[in-house]
């Protein structure tokens, strides 16, 4: 255990060396990620703006279960945000065994090495909406941000599960840059009130593929209107966190020939 | 006369060597059948939710919002390319050389690659998402007009192309023009229409796309689909909106010349 | 006992042909034919603790697969390795600690970062006490000379202080074999004679085994005891480096570019043999050096003709593969 969070260490202490190695570049792709994932709080505004609405939600409601979204996407690309693009790149050039050959978990070593210094600017942009709407929403009691806290990390789960899935699938699909847009198209269902869609639809977004708890349940909780099934949603979040990393693992057993 | 057939024979090879090339990666495009139908979907009850009590808004009935998203979609697939990532790569690599030793303009055969990448795209991500959202989503997909949506997102292939390929121009003089090309797509993504019709803008922004290179590429074009055009408090029947759109494409066209005679000047001086 | 312990072993693929055109793009796309590779087929050895083996075959010939299913990261498809008592793959994470690695086109290193933060990153893996780690690190930077370069990022070093931070980063914790994976791969004469020189002090001061697959005869001969050759997936050859010599006959490749035509000329002779003559003033010679010493092939040449130019190179692998079934009766 203490290797591993000796091995963590380094890897942070790597990544952002790296980062002060070729500053600007960081600062750009920092600020081009940040820009690139606040747009669709845009849309919200300008939908508003319109005089019309999502009905049932304030600007400020819907702004907040964005900025909930936005801090969940970007502590979990710091975490997990390299994953994908590193196994792909292992895979297509055929030198995924430099990862076998540490005497370490390689899905952890792969975690570790990836640590993304260019997420943080979302995250802190997220951070930042979330202050500014939370600010419009009232008192909030302690008890809500209890049951946000509790919320906020299992939407993480899936975020990370998600990752773990696309990397996974890269190992299959070589090369296939695009598949990362995948997972971005699902997750577009959970930066919006999860009621305006069907039935049907809620249930896979809470149920199957739980993006509905990357923003909207949260953020339900803080406004004091999340209901007591809702946190029954919490247990698929984490079996599609686990699920993405039993995934992963069995790609890399395939990899490694078992049975093949 | 002779030229132009040699021409032609020469774009018939180019692009079709650019499709086997990229069959190999025909799976890829399995990618936009799902993407594709998955954002279209929750445009669908975003703007179903949205509309609630309204008959219309921006001057669009739902019907008509709906029709509009579906149209920017497929449209996207029709003309989407990388030129401005293909030619920084090229100068970046310095491949670039071996195109000024051949006697072909690169930007030509840029154009006939871009035409037999499209020829696929139009297989194997347009053709399935078209009848994903006419038997899927029931959603009538019929132009107002064939030939006039036909004439415009040809012009749109042709914008989008333009530009694109003046940004990767902007490599021979700067070492990294990733930043310029992310920030690009950043500001096109958000003026070109695809996210939210411009019609939403506050009037000033709506005025000022007459002048930006955005709503050639997919607003208008899917407007024109829609059959009925306005922007910045401007009504224009369709046949206007295409000639607009014609004369954005020749002035585009005009300033990627120039642009791309200072390049080959700058080339042919540093060697870049 | 031998440490490593390689029986029967094999390595079967599967991959799809794919096909180009209209039709057949669209063919592929419901139903792929199905193709079975043998990777390795049937290879049985034993290393001895502290041999050196080179393992030799042309491109393809599943050299990269064996040394990869010996390092632990693939899994037979049959057969049987037992490396320091280990299963390689099966109890990788314990294995993979006990060997050393240097792929030739894999770097370890950080791109971005100086090698000494990659280096500190292998000391958190192989959890290495930090005073072994110093000492340790001292030395192997003092055997390879590279103490000046291991705080400037890794970007800006040269291919061969790159390779040899290669070595520093395999060697830290101290494995007892290490697999070398064309380690020389495009360095210079220089870099590649210090590496040359490192493995064989690691190797005598350690007792360490050392794996080496290349395509450049001069390793073997400057490193192995022993030569393991591997042609489509088969072992054709497994003998010591003297016994692969006199298969060669010691033969080297001489190229001339002669100052005059050489037309009509004859070079066949008792230890010449003419390969290749591009053109009048162009020649290509394989020389036996059992008979005569390049020194004296030279000298002799040069009495007889002006050249211009001149290289001497080993034998191709391809041309030693060859060799060795021309002789296989003997073998």
């Amino acid at each position: 255990m203490k290797r591993y969070l000796d091995v963590y260490k380094q890897c942070m202490y790597s990544a952002a060396q790296s980062a002060v190695a070729y500053r600007m570049n960081f600062i750009v792709s920092s600020l081009i990620t940040l820009v690139g994932n606040i747009l669709f709080p845009l849309v919200t505004l300008l939908i508003y703006r319109a005089g019309t609405s999502f009905p049932g939600w304030s600007l400020y409601e819907v702004l907040l279960i964005q900025s909930v979204f936005t801090m969940s996407s970007g502590l979990s690309s710091v975490i997990f945000g390299g994953v994908l693009w590193t196994t792909m790149s292992h895979v297509r050039e055929g030198s995924f065994e430099v990862i076998l050959l540490k005497p370490l978990n390689p899905l952890f070593y792969i975690v570790a090495t990836t640590f993304s210094t260019d997420s943080i600017g979302l995250l802190l942009g997220g951070i930042s909406l979330f202050i500014f709407s939370a600010a419009h929403a009232g008192a909030i009691s302690a008890l809500y941000w209890l049951q946000f806290a509790g919320l906020f990390i299992a939407g993480t789960a899936v975020l990370a599960g998600l990752s773990l899935m696309m990397a996974a699938m890269s190992f299959k699909w070589v090369g296939n840059s695009r598949i990362s847009e995948l997972a971005d198209s699902v997750l577009h269902i959970g930066k919006y009130p999860l009621p305006i869609f069907p039935k049907a639809v809620q249930a896979v977004a809470s149920m199957i593929i739980p993006v509905g708890m990357i923003g909207f349940f949260p953020a339900s909780a803080l406004l004091g209107r999340a209901q007591a099934s809702d946190f029954a949603a919490i247990l698929p979040c984490f079996l599609f966190l686990a699920a993405g990393v039993w995934i992963y693992r069995h790609m890399i057993r395939l990899y490694e020939g078992v049975g093949g | 006369m002779n030229s132009l057939k040699h021409n032609w024979l020469i774009c018939r090879t180019v692009a079709g060597v650019t499709y086997k090339e990229w069959s190999a990666y025909r799976t890829h495009s399995m990618v936009s059948v799902i993407v594709g139908p998955v954002y279209f979907m929750v445009q669908y009850f975003i703007w179903t939710a949205v509309y609630g009590g309204h008959s219309s808004l921006g001057g669009m009935a739902l019907p008509e919002m709906i029709r509009y998203f579906g149209a920017t979609a497929l449209i996207g697939y029709l003309i989407m390319d990388f030129a401005d990532w293909n030619l920084s790569m090229l100068v970046r690599t310095g491949k670039f050389l071996t195109f000024h030793l051949r006697p072909i303009h690169h930007r030509s055969f840029a154009l006939f690659q871009k035409l037999g990448h499209r020829s696929l795209g139009f297989l194997f991500e347009f053709l399935p998402c078209l009848l994903i959202f006419i038997f899927i989503f029931g959603v009538d997909m019929r132009p107002a007009s064939l030939p006039w949506t036909f004439l415009s997102v040809l012009l749109a292939f042709l914008m989008n192309f333009y530009v694109n390929y003046m940004i990767g121009l902007t490599s021979f003089w700067l070492v990294q023009s990733s930043g310029i090309r992310s920030a690009f797509m950043l500001v096109s993504g958000i003026f070109s229409g695809a996210l939210i019709p411009l019609d939403f803008f506050p009037h000033s922004l709506q005025v000022i796309q007459f002048f930006l290179p955005f709503q050639y590429m997919a607003y208008l074009p899917a407007m024109v689909f829609t059959g009925h055009y306005s922007l910045g408090g401007l009504e224009l029947s369709i046949q206007q909106a295409v000639g607009i759109q014609a004369i954005a494409v020749l002035i585009t066209f005009g300033l990627n010349e120039l642009v791309r005679r200072q390049a080959m000047k700058q080339f042919t001086a540093v060697g870049a | 006992m031998p440490v490593i312990d390689v029986k029967h072993l094999t390595k079967t693929y599967k991959t799809y042909k794919r096909g180009a055109g209209m039709g057949q793009t669209f063919k592929s796309f419901f139903q792929r034919e199905e193709v079975m590779v043998h990777a390795v087929n049937d290879i049985s050895f034993a290393i001895e603790q502290g041999e050196i083996c080179g393992i030799l075959g042309p491109n393809g010939a599943g050299k990269s697969t064996a040394i990869k299913m010996l390092c632990g990261a693939l899994y037979p498809t049959s057969g049987e390795i037992q490396v320091l008592g280990y299963s390689p793959a099966r109890d990788r994470k314990r294995y993979v600690g006990k060997i050393g690695a240097v792929f030739g086109q894999k770097s370890q290193l950080i791109w971005d970062i100086p090698p000494i933060d990659s280096f500190n990153m292998n000391r958190a893996i192989y959890g290495i006490a930090t005073p072994d780690f110093k000492s340790r690190l001292e030395e192997l930077t003092e055997l390879l000379d590279i103490a000046h370069v291991i705080e400037k990022p890794t970007r800006v070093l040269s291919l061969g202080e790159r390779m040899k931070c290669e070595f520093v980063m395999a060697m830290l914790h101290q494995p007892d074999i290490l697999f070398l994976d064309e380690p020389t791969i495009g360095l210079d004469v220089i870099a590649k004679v210090k590496i040359r020189e490192f493995v064989h002090q690691m190797n005598k001061k350690q007792n360490m085994t050392c794996i080496l697959t290349t395509h450049d005869l001069e390793d073997v001969e400057e490193l192995a005891h022993r030569v393991i050759v591997i042609n489509h997936g088969e072992k054709v050859f497994d003998d010591s480096l003297q016994r692969l010599k006199l298969f060669l006959g010691e033969k080297k490749r001489v190229s001339f570019t002669f100052s005059e035509s050489v037309q009509g000329t004859v070079f066949d002779n008792a230890y010449t043999k003419v390969i290749d003559r591009p053109s009048d003033f162009q020649i290509t010679l394989e020389v036996d050096t059992a008979y005569i010493s390049i020194s004296d092939f030279l000298e002799d040449i040069s009495r007889k003709h002006r050249f211009s130019d001149i290289s001497v190179k080993e034998l191709p692998i391809q041309q030693v593969v060859m060799n060795i079934y021309e002789n296989a009766g003997g073998y």
